[in-house]
């Protein structure tokens, strides 16, 4: 009996704070730069990208083998936005929009450029 | 789906929090009629403040007590603790410093703490006497963890979920607005299981949790001759006389 009480009360106070609070979607905005069709199905590049880029990191670096479709390179190339050329310059930058939603760290860019390559050869020739 | 399981969570925490606060109200009024630390025992309460962190923190009685348990059983603990901050990410926006730091220690965390769990579970499945006096619930509730250990771990290694999505459902969650929830069976199968230890938690030996607190053996000075001890109704029975 006192148990239903006191689970009334807490019910009560927490439809008032109910009421008092802004009904909220948090999902982080995204700059997904020229976007078009990925390689992949969207849905599971959200789940599962980081495989794509990891395998391709070991075929690339250890045997050498380039992929002409699954490549950082051509991630960047669709996903740099268009205001800046860069998937990591801004909060809501394509990558890390949602990293940083999630906490995740992106090692990629320690060592790799975050700059759309038509951008990077640009500002090489200006001397930037 | 989303929002049977948002309305469950709603349920499982009322639940959780009110039985919880109910039982702590419950200790906290029980009577502990008899001076009975532990010797040896601090003789000042901050010496008893001390020695309750350690009990807490390092699981000390256990540790002198049975070195095995205390391995398997504070490893679990630890990795659970660290298991759980790390789930902090999916309800803070943006996600705390600290919580961001500790994301890949939280990960390994995941591994030790299944590691403990069916350690514990092999002690009561292997040791004769142990599993003599183990009743069901004590293989349940372990069976339990281990679900949520290993479903958490399954999202984690193999199968992954959306997780942008499951932190909107969540922040959603909390300010009573309901959000879309994958739908992949295992991160189902992980909820679910979560909720189901937020019921049972105040109705079954989960409660050592806020027990070990009011244990008198424990949290007693040791001062018998510098103060009386003497409980309230016993002081009653004194003046009546």
């Amino acid at each position: 009996m006192r148990l239903l009480r006191n689970l009334f009360v807490v019910l009560g106070m927490l439809v008032l704070c109910g009421q008092a609070a802004q009904a909220a979607e948090s999902m982080p905005k995204i700059d997904i730069g020229k976007g078009g069709q990925c390689v992949r199905d969207p849905q599971w590049m959200r789940k599962n990208h980081m495989h794509l880029l990891i395998h391709q990191r070991d075929e690339t670096l250890r045997k050498g083998i380039r992929d002409d479709q699954i490549s950082l390179k051509n991630c960047i190339e669709c996903h740099a936005s268009t205001k800046d050329d860069s998937v990591i310059a801004r909060d809501d930058s394509f990558c890390v929009a949602c990293h940083k939603y999630e906490a995740v760290k992106i090692d990629c860019f320690e060592c790799h450029s975050g700059i759309r390559k038509s951008a990077w050869l640009k500002n090489q020739r200006e001397g930037k | 789906m989303s929002a049977l399981i948002a309305i469950l969570f709603y349920l499982a925490t009322l639940l959780f929090v009110v039985g919880l606060l109910q039982r702590i109200r419950t200790y906290a009024a029980t009577p502990a009629p008899l001076k009975i630390p532990t010797t040896p025992a601090p003789t000042t309460t901050s010496g008893v403040v001390l020695r309750m962190t350690r009990e807490v923190v390092f699981f000390e009685s256990l540790f002198k007590a049975n070195l095995w348990i205390w391995s398997m059983g504070w490893l679990f603990h630890a990795s659970m603790a660290l298991v759980v901050l790390r789930h902090l990410r999916y309800f803070t926006d943006p996600v705390w410093g600290w919580v961001a730091a500790i994301q890949p220690f939280g990960m390994y965390a995941g591994l030790t703490m299944l590691a403990g769990l069916c350690g514990l579970w092999a002690r009561r499945l292997i040791v004769e006497r142990i599993r003599y006096i183990s009743t069901p619930s004590d293989h349940l509730i372990l069976l339990l963890l281990i679900g949520i250990a290993a479903s958490g771990l399954t999202m984690k290694f193999v199968a992954h979920t959306d997780v942008i999505a499951v932190k909107n459902f969540f922040q959603g969650w909390m300010a009573f607005s309901f959000q879309p929830l994958p739908s992949d069976t295992v991160l189902v199968l992980h909820l679910l299981s979560v909720v189901a230890l937020l019921v049972i938690f105040p109705i079954s030996k989960l409660l050592h949790a806020p027990g070990v607190f009011f244990s008198p053996t424990r949290n007693q000075t040791d001062n018998p001759r510098e103060q009386r001890h003497l409980s309230a109704w016993a002081a009653k029975l004194e003046s009546e006389k």
